[in-house]
Order: C-alpha cells, then sequence, then structure tokens
C-alpha cells in the first residue's frame, strides 16, 4: 500500500467521560426507573396522539390516489414510516407490522403500478387496529390479516410481477 | 446522585416527528439532561449544532428536507462545523444491514434501530462515554473508525499499515475535513 492513500488517525481526548463522571458501576438505577416510568406516562397518551397520525396517513393516501407521484409515494411512505417506529415503540406491534408492510410496498414496487386497492386495504388495517385498540399478536382476525397483505406484497415484489 | 451528570451535558435531539422527539427528550430528562435542544429538521439543526456545540446529537434518518445521514456528512466534514468529532447517535426505523452499512459509512458512532427505549438509549450513551472509537480520515472518509473489532481471521489485504498511516494529535489540530 502506497501513500497515494493516506490514512490519519485521531484520538479525540474523551471530553464527554470528563464532563459526565461517574463509573460504569455508578450507574443511577434510580434514574433508569424514573425514565421506564415517563416512557410508560408517553404510551398512555400515545393513544390518543396516534389518531393525528393515522388521518395524516388517510390524507397521504387520498393525495397519494389522485395523483401516482414520487412526491405524493415519498409523503405517504413517510406517514406509513412514522407509524412502523411508533407502533413499535409505543406497544402498537400490529400497526407497526402493517405499516411495515406498507412501507415494503411502497418502496419497492414503481410508482404506476402500486395498486390502490391493497394500499386501501393497508391502511383500513391500521384504521380498525385503532379503533378496536388492537395491540398485540393475540388477535387472530388481525394476525391473518397482516399475513395477508404481507403475502400480497411479497407477490407483487418477485421477479414474475416485476416483469409483468 | 451516583451516576453520570447528564446535566452537564448539552444535547440536540433531531427528529421530525413530535411524538418521537418528545419520547427520546422525555428520556433523557428523566436521565437528568436539562439542556437539550431540539429540532424538526436538518436544516435549523445544522444551525443550533453551529451556534450551541453539543456534546452528543441524537438524529433521526428520515427527515424532510435534508436528510439525517446528509447532516452527518455535514457536521463531519464542513469546514465550519462546531465539532467534526461529536458523537452521533442515528435512530432510524430502518433495520437492514445496508441501512446501518450507509449511517457507518456517512460517520455515525451508534445506530438505533427503532423501537425507542430507555435502555436503548442509555446503552448508546454508555458506548459514546465509556468506549469512544477514534477518529479516521482517508480519502473518501472521515468519521469514527469503522472497525469494531480486531478481526484475528481476516486475510485479505491491510490498508493501514506504518506507510500510510500517520496518528494525529486531535488537541493540536483544527479539522478541516
Amino acid at each position: 500500500m502506497s501513500k497515494k492513500h493516506p490514512i490519519e488517525i485521531f484520538m479525540p481526548p474523551n471530553i464527554l467521560k470528563a464532563k459526565v463522571g461517574g463509573t460504569v458501576a455508578g450507574i443511577d438505577v434510580a434514574a433508569l426507573r424514573r425514565a421506564e416510568a415517563a416512557v410508560e406516562t408517553l404510551k398512555s397518551d400515545f393513544q390518543n396522539w396516534i389518531g393525528d397520525d393515522v388521518e395524516k396517513l388517510a390524507a397521504a393516501r387520498d393525495a397519494f390516489a389522485k395523483d401516482h407521484s414520487e412526491l405524493s409515494r415519498e409523503s405517504l411512505f413517510r406517514c406509513s414510516h412514522d407509524l412502523k417506529g411508533q407502533g413499535q415503540t409505543f406497544g402498537f406491534p400490529f400497526v407497526a407490522r402493517v405499516a411495515a408492510s406498507l412501507c415494503r410496498l411502497l418502496e419497492g414496487v414503481q410508482v404506476q403500478n402500486i395498486p390502490v386497492s391493497l394500499l386501501d386495504a393497508h391502511v383500513d388495517a391500521i384504521r380498525v387496529c385503532m379503533r378496536d385498540q388492537i395491540k398485540g399478536d393475540s388477535d387472530q382476525v388481525a394476525t391473518m390479516l397482516a399475513k395477508e397483505l404481507d403475502a400480497r406484497v411479497t407477490e407483487l415484489l418477485s421477479p414474475a410481477a416485476a416483469a409483468r | 446522585m451516583s451516576g453520570y451528570r447528564f446535566d452537564r451535558l448539552r444535547l440536540l435531539v433531531v427528529d421530525d416527528n413530535v411524538h418521537m422527539r418528545k419520547l427520546v427528550v422525555t428520556i433523557l430528562q428523566a436521565f437528568g439532561a436539562a439542556q437539550i435542544y431540539e429540532s424538526a429538521d436538518a436544516q435549523n439543526a445544522w444551525a443550533i449544532a453551529r451556534e450551541t456545540n453539543p456534546d452528543v446529537i441524537f438524529v433521526d434518518w428520515m427527515l424532510e428536507g435534508m436528510n439525517g445521514l446528509e447532516l452527518v456528512r455535514l457536521i463531519r466534514t464542513s469546514p465550519v462545523s462546531a465539532n467534526p468529532f461529536v458523537p452521533i447517535v442515528m435512530l432510524t426505523g430502518y433495520t437492514q444491514l445496508d441501512h446501518v452499512l450507509q449511517a457507518r459509512d456517512a460517520g455515525v458512532n451508534e445506530f438505533l434501530a427503532k423501537p425507542v427505549s430507555v435502555k436503548a438509549i442509555f446503552s448508546r450513551l454508555l458506548s459514546v462515554i465509556e468506549h469512544p472509537r477514534p477518529y479516521v480520515r482517508t480519502t473518501n472518509y472521515f468519521g469514527p473508525c469503522r472497525r469494531r473489532r480486531v478481526r484475528e481471521e481476516y486475510t485479505g489485504p491491510e490498508r493501514r499499515t506504518n506507510e500510510n498511516t500517520t496518528f494525529v494529535d486531535a488537541n493540536e489540530q483544527k479539522m478541516s475535513a
């Protein structure tokens, strides 16, 4: 290896450690408990907030149905990606799963080939889940629905479908 | 309080989703952090970072306009960056390996795939505090060393040699990546 590809290595002083002090053994357990309690409170509030985000998703769906553009696809993807992350974080795994499936659809299929019916099926599933407060995997109908939506998206993403 | 003094840190949280931002800020506040700056977009975050020189930055990948990766590259390589060495934790809903590699190659220190939890945030903070990595500048990269560990089984060509590698005292040099 010649000097044509020079590499410089820096070891900056650990200012962060100097500022926070403490040791690993000195982790403040009370602070962690406080954080866990604060998150639990937020989770209960989230049931109210998520309604707004589902409505945003529905509005983005309407915009996309009117105009299959890259811009409207991106907006819809952003909404579903947000719901995926929030569903996982705030205890709505079913919302997260359906939103993840919707993300795959929006990311993997060309804009003009995204079927609005399949898109609607995802948005409606998320809405029903919110209405009925379906949170986990224990609801058999919801689980079957999520599987079916996943399967439809996978089918569309298959090489055979892409070649059509 | 026997643990870390998070109240001594300036932190910046960048996420366009108000709920996720609120969650991260709430967790950091519960840890004791008091100086937390928030931004819903990368442009504003860049201005805040230059003005306040935060100690740690939490940034979401997906932002409207300039995205999180672009912000990381700017912080690492701009000549007017307040601190190109600042530890950056990337939050994201992406979990695939290629996304992790993209974040790594942009100069991210830690990657946090959602769901966000107290433990996940604490472990990333612990990592940047207790196990800081050296920083590396090559012709096309500046950021934390991308080698997490020495792979003894590695038998390929060694790019770092005595001839081409310089160890720089970061105290003495003002970075201009």
